[in-house]
């Protein structure tokens, strides 16, 4: 029994950080339509900057906020100096075919990762460090029993919990939501609507970066931070997303909890060897038995 | 009001519209009647700054608008209702409304509201559903929830693409007569493209009749719809 909510409490809090990377992959996907392979290398970059500042005596909070905010930035610069020009390019005899054009954004992103990969190694050396975290990661005693799960695990869940709901807020009943659901639905429509779509584009990009980067301090802290430290994550974020459906905020929400109790039902109940080998036999069966992912329309892309 | 002059549109090596001169006069309904790719929806999507032409110039107003972005052109109060009920069925009624309206939301506080109401007011249906789904409204409906759309940007022309197709007879002549009676109220100028000659030029005050990107014709709408030989080549009734 003891096991069992352990192994439920630690899903629901590790799935509630892949909510998060799935989201920001949704976020820029319905945005802009494409697959940011360098989002967890935007959040790892963010990380850093937070250790640093953490390192140099500044309390967690300090760091936690700047992080974000620069994550934002990253992803907003990433839109701005590679995205829109390569997106503003006149179709040459290479960007003349239609996958050629929605392959090549991934393909910069893929460099983007290695150059933010690189940078890192480069600033803060390639050896890993631990990254602290603003509450106690012990399990919480009540009288003489260990609780199966920790003040950390609580910490998450009200976190992310807080940050889905801001979300959901903003989309769906800001002007600037309206404006970024509309672009990215149907961007003629919402250009002759008078929305300015390369603003509301920049503005998905940012807000994935700051999810991203806030999965990123949130799983640091239960392994260690190395520039390559979350690769791990993007890959458990995109089978969230593939299962809840890549276009659907709700799926990758739904999706990032049940890879969360996958993986931590796996590890208890059978060998820790067999958590990624579970993840990708669950990123199969979506594929095979509902391959446009549970929560998406009948209309959405395929991956 | 608007005035286009030699325009051309390429999609590659194929002229969608060739040389187009057209003026259209303010509080006026035109129309651009002809043939399926006789070049009449090219010529509305550039005049909106969906399409980009190689050459000729449009003035809006006395000023060019060649090469401004759509968001910007709205903003200079052309509203374009592309064809096809260009609504977003994944948003709701009111939605779909307020979006046309989003930008006039700060500089124009208090008569977004009064636009939104007036939008209801023309089309009672669209009240009944503002919080269902777009794309679960009939064409008809779809149809006025675009135009709809278009008409909270308040704007001063509005480019209406074959506001018929599909719809049933009944439906089009309601859409149609509201669109007279708002031109005839309110001043509004609308540039309308149809390939139902016979709706369109009923109601305009200025038909041009366009074959192969090329005007052909270029008349009061009442002399347009009298000659039968015109009809006879290029409409084939």
């Amino acid at each position: 029994m003891n096991n069992f909510l352990s192994a439920l409490f630690s899903g629901v809090s590790s799935g509630a950080i892949y909510s998060l990377a799935a989201l920001g992959l949704v976020i820029v996907w319905r945005g802009a339509g494409i697959v940011n392979f360098a989002q967890m290398g935007q959040a790892m970059f963010s990380t850093y900057i937070a250790s640093t500042l953490i390192i140099n005596g500044y309390s967690y909070w300090v760091g936690f906020i700047v992080a974000i905010l620069a994550g934002a930035a990253v992803g907003a610069l990433m839109d701005l100096l590679v995205m829109r020009p390569l997106s503003n390019k006149k179709r040459t005899e290479l960007l003349s075919s239609e996958s050629m054009r929605a392959a090549i954004p991934v393909i910069a992103s893929l460099g983007i990762l290695g150059v933010l990969q690189a940078l890192a190694g480069i600033i803060w050396a390639a050896e890993e460090r631990g990254f602290p975290s603003p509450v106690a990661r012990e399990g919480l005693t009540l009288g003489d029993t260990v609780m199966p799960f920790t003040l950390y695990d609580f910490f998450v869940i009200s976190v992310v919990l807080i940050t889905l709901t801001i979300t959901t807020l903003f989309f769906k009943k800001t002007s600037m939501g309206l404006a970024m659901r509309a672009t990215a639905l149907n961007q003629e429509v919402a250009k002759l609507s008078g929305i300015r779509t390369n603003h509301a584009r920049t503005l998905s990009w940012a807000i994935s970066g700051a999810a991203s980067s806030l999965a990123g301090l949130l799983i640091a802290p239960s392994s260690t931070l190395s520039p390559t430290s979350l690769d791990l994550v993007l890959i458990i974020g995109f089978t969230a997303a593939v299962v809840g459906g890549l276009n659907s905020p709700i799926g990758a929400v739904v999706g990032g909890l049940i890879v969360g109790l996958v993986m931590s039902f796996v590890n208890f109940y059978m060998t820790p060897e067999d958590v990624y080998i579970s993840i990708l036999v669950l990123l199969l069966i979506v594929l095979i038995v509902k391959p446009r992912g549970i929560f998406s329309g009948k209309d959405s892309r395929r991956v | 009001m608007l005035k286009v002059e030699n325009l051309v549109t390429r999609f590659g090596h194929v002229v969608a519209v060739d040389s187009v001169s057209i003026s259209v006069a303010e509080s006026k309904i035109t129309t651009v009647i002809g043939a399926n790719g006789a070049g009449k929806s090219t010529l509305l999507r550039t005049i909106s700054g969906l399409e980009k032409p190689s050459s000729g110039t449009i003035s809006w107003q006395g000023e060019s608008i060649v090469g401004l972005r759509p968001e910007e052109i709205v903003r200079r109060g052309i509203a374009h209702v592309p064809e096809g009920h260009a609504v977003i069925s994944e948003l709701t009624v009111e939605e779909n409304i307020e979006m046309g309206a989003l930008f006039r939301r700060r500089k124009f506080k208090s008569d977004v509201p009064k636009a939104i109401d007036e939008a209801y007011q023309l089309f009672p249906r669209l009240l009944e559903r503002r919080s269902q789904l777009a794309g679960t409204l009939s064409g008809g409906e779809r149809q006025m929830l675009a135009i709809s759309r278009a008409l909270v940007s308040r704007p001063k022309l509005l480019l209406l693409d074959e506001p018929s197709l599909g719809l049933a007879p009944l439906v089009v002549e309601q859409i149609i007569d509201t669109i007279n009676t708002l031109c005839r109220s309110t001043g509004l100028t609308v540039l309308l493209v149809e390939q139902n000659a016979n709706t369109a030029l009923g109601v305009a005050d200025h038909g041009v009749l366009l074959a192969l990107g090329k005007v052909v014709a270029d008349r009061p709408a009442a002399e347009l719809k009298a000659d039968a030989a015109l009809r006879a080549a290029y409409l084939g009734y």
